[in-house]
């Protein structure tokens, strides 16, 4: 542990007596020690973050691929300079973006909704509560066939005549694959506003009841109290549910696969990605196109925590 | 300014009766303390005169009318809250102006009406900060700027001092009655701290359980209990009290018990003779008993042993033990006793409570 220039440790108790000559040297000892018992930690995020992320942005610059024989080779920006003129990025940036800012709205509404519905007493609530977490606590795997089945039913009755005109009648409107794509939105919606209304629960039971109290003794417009009142007070779990919803969003990849059984006519970003890289072996694009999220993603997150930190350091 | 009236108020939660056929009439301008242990009702009662909880049953009136059903924004009331209740993400001005706000008074109004508040309380330099950089103190002090702002006709405060220490608060507790007395509006005020009820209150409304035990001026309150819990939470340190048998010598009466006999004064013998040959509680505060000299009248003293001595500076307590039965006495400082010394100690015959066993109320 580094210890071997130490000067005994001083019995318990004398660490609080009043400032000693040794003490500054013992503070930046200390400091060394923090880091000394940090270094594990650090190892092991280094290991799983940092090596694949820095192999991810090394592929992004090569032409790595399976099918290629011989070592890969260094193309620079090559990669991203393809994919900047490629259509088919494009449509799956918009798609993405689409994606997300469409389920983070309607799971931010229903999220909302489902935690000032459980915010406060009434009988029942614990069942409510359950029937509100459910979709997020089942195994998404499971409940996606569950969707699938749903909106696709497997056995011809009156109902699979019903939702098989259903499709018929959107994709005729939107285009071959909306459907589908449609029940993708709805699935991440479904599931994501359970988690996002317990989220959200959770930062209501943090608020003092007195703030809330105190602004029903000056309005009774509900919708006001909303608006002033509780919203500004959310704001940190807001946000964070926000970047929550987004990222998830962003880097969906399984639900959109599992619920088009692979036939992905509107693609996102993630799914061109593993289409490019799996079914293409083109690594280095697939990489440069997974690695187009970060700048995004690290934009919202540095406006996201300004609002939260914001909000949090006013709390204390 | 408004009379507030609570006619048979009661609360019922699913299984807890929390308020019990409350009747209370606050006269304008007063300052009424409703005082008493945790889960007595004093707060929920607070709360319904608010608006803040449904009346189960009964009636409160505010002014001349009838509030029952009213929303708490249209009840003229303003409440000041323990934790302060400040909005974290406005500024000490938005605070305070937050009530006029959702009213929508005009702007002009609010600066006017918040700058008076801020002038009075003496918060004027702390109206850009927020919440997060106030003192305990300050904040409460801001809190009751956001209630003094609104010009309510009733001014509800639910236990504003808990969250200071000792010293701010026995500061704030003598603010609030200057700021009463200049702003001659009608208060009622919950605590669990009688000294707090008893400098503050014009009248003190002592509850237990649910139930009023008692309304009164706090020296009434001090000096005539109606019964025996009123008789102990009121004081400090509490009323000693001890069961005696009551007994007739030669036309006397007389208290008697392990260690001690006292006889009843003669004005009060009429009261207590039919009591003869029964136990009752003997109440007796502690500035009451005082050490005497041996020779002293052996109607009203008797031997004790020094328990503790707790000198205070301006006073000492002393814990002697009479018998089995323990006591405590305020005595002068000068009175000097060590711990196990005999001391002969003699009551106030005037000044003794005396409360039936069963129904504890004072006889």
């Amino acid at each position: 542990m580094g210890g071997s220039g130490r000067p005994p440790s001083p019995p318990l108790g004398a660490r609080d007596a009043p400032a000693k000559p040794w003490r500054p040297s013992r503070r930046s000892r200390d400091i060394q020690l923090a880091y000394l018992l940090l270094s594990p930690a650090v190892l092991l995020l280094l290991s799983v973050l940092a090596y694949p992320v820095g192999w991810g942005v090394w592929t992004s610059l090569t032409d790595l691929s399976p099918l290629k024989s011989g070592a890969a080779e260094f193309v620079g920006l090559e990669n991203y300079r393809r994919l900047a003129g490629d259509p088919e990025f494009w449509r799956a940036a918009t798609i993405t973006i689409a994606y997300a800012v469409v389920t983070t709205l309607a799971k931010l509404g229903l999220g909302i909704g489902f935690a000032l519905l459980l915010a406060r007493p009434f009988r029942g609530r614990a069942l409510v509560f359950l029937a509100i977490f459910l979709p997020w606590a089942y195994p998404a795997s499971v409940s996606v066939i569950g969707w699938y089945w749903t909106l696709n039913p497997p056995i011809s009755t009156a109902y699979s005549v019903a939702m098989g005109n259903v499709k018929y009648l959107v994709d005729g409107m939107l285009g071959g694959g909306a459907w589908s794509f449609l029940s993708v939105t709805l699935f991440n919606i479904w599931r994501g506003s359970s988690f996002i209304g317990v989220f959200l629960l959770a930062g209501i039971n943090a608020v003092p009841v007195e703030l809330f109290e105190c602004a029903v003794l000056e309005s009774k417009s509900a919708w006001r109290r909303f608006w002033l009142v509780t919203v500004p007070l959310l704001k940190p779990f807001l946000a964070l549910a926000i970047f929550l919803s987004l990222t998830t969003a962003f880097a969906d990849l399984a639900n959109v696969w599992m619920l088009t059984g692979g036939r992905i006519v509107y693609p996102i970003i993630g799914t061109h990605a593993y289409w490019l890289a799996i079914r293409g072996g083109q690594f280095g694009p697939a990489s440069a196109l997974s690695l187009t999220l970060v700048p995004f993603l690290l934009a919202v997150l540095v406006l996201l925590f300004r609002a939260f930190d914001r909000a949090e350091r006013e709390r204390a | 300014m408004a009379q507030v009236l609570l006619k048979a108020l009661n609360k019922k939660y699913d299984e807890v009766h929390a308020v019990k056929d409350v009747n209370l009439q606050i006269r304008d301008k007063e300052f009424v303390v409703l005082v008493g242990p945790s889960g007595c009702g004093k707060t929920t009662t607070l709360r319904m005169v608010a608006g803040l909880e449904e009346i189960t049953a009964g009636e409160i009136m505010i002014g001349d009318r009838v509030v029952n059903d009213l929303p708490p924004k249209d009840r003229d009331i303003a409440m000041v809250f323990q934790n302060y209740a400040l909005y974290p993400h406005m500024t000490v001005y938005d605070n305070m102006a937050f009530g006029l706000k959702m009213r929508k008074f005009p702007k002009a109004e609010i600066a006017q009406r918040v700058q008076e508040a801020a002038e009075i309380l003496g918060i004027h330099e702390l109206l850009k900060r927020k919440p997060r950089q106030l003192s305990g103190g300050q904040r409460q002090r801001v809190a009751v700027g956001r209630a003094i702002v609104r010009h309510p006709q009733v001014f509800l405060f639910d236990e504003p001092l808990s969250n200071l220490d000792a010293k701010l608060r026995v500061q704030m507790r003598v603010e609030l009655k200057r700021l009463h007395e200049r702003l001659e509006t009608t208060a009622i005020y919950v605590t669990h701290d009688q000294v707090e009820a008893m400098t503050l209150g014009d009248r003190v409304v002592v509850m237990k359980d649910g139930w009023v035990q008692q309304v009164g001026e706090p020296l009434e309150l001090y000096s005539k209990p109606a019964n025996r819990f009123v008789a102990g939470f009121i004081g400090s340190p509490a009323m000693n009290f001890a069961d005696v048998t009551m007994n007739e010598t030669n036309g006397a009466v007389w208290a008697e018990s392990h260690g001690f006999r006292i006889k009843v004064p003669a004005d009060r013998t009429d009261r207590l003779r039919p009591y003869k040959g029964q136990h009752l509680t003997l109440g007796v505060r502690p500035e009451d008993i005082h050490p005497v000299g041996g020779a002293d009248s052996a109607d009203r003293s008797f031997d004790a042993v020094v328990d503790v001595v707790e000198p205070l500076g301006s006073e000492i307590l002393l814990d002697v033990k009479v018998g089995p039965t323990s006591m405590v006495a305020r005595v002068d400082p000068s009175v000097r006793v060590k711990v196990h010394d005999p001391i002969r100690l003699a009551l106030a015959p005037e000044r003794l409570h005396f409360f039936d066993l069963k129904t504890e109320l004072a006889i």
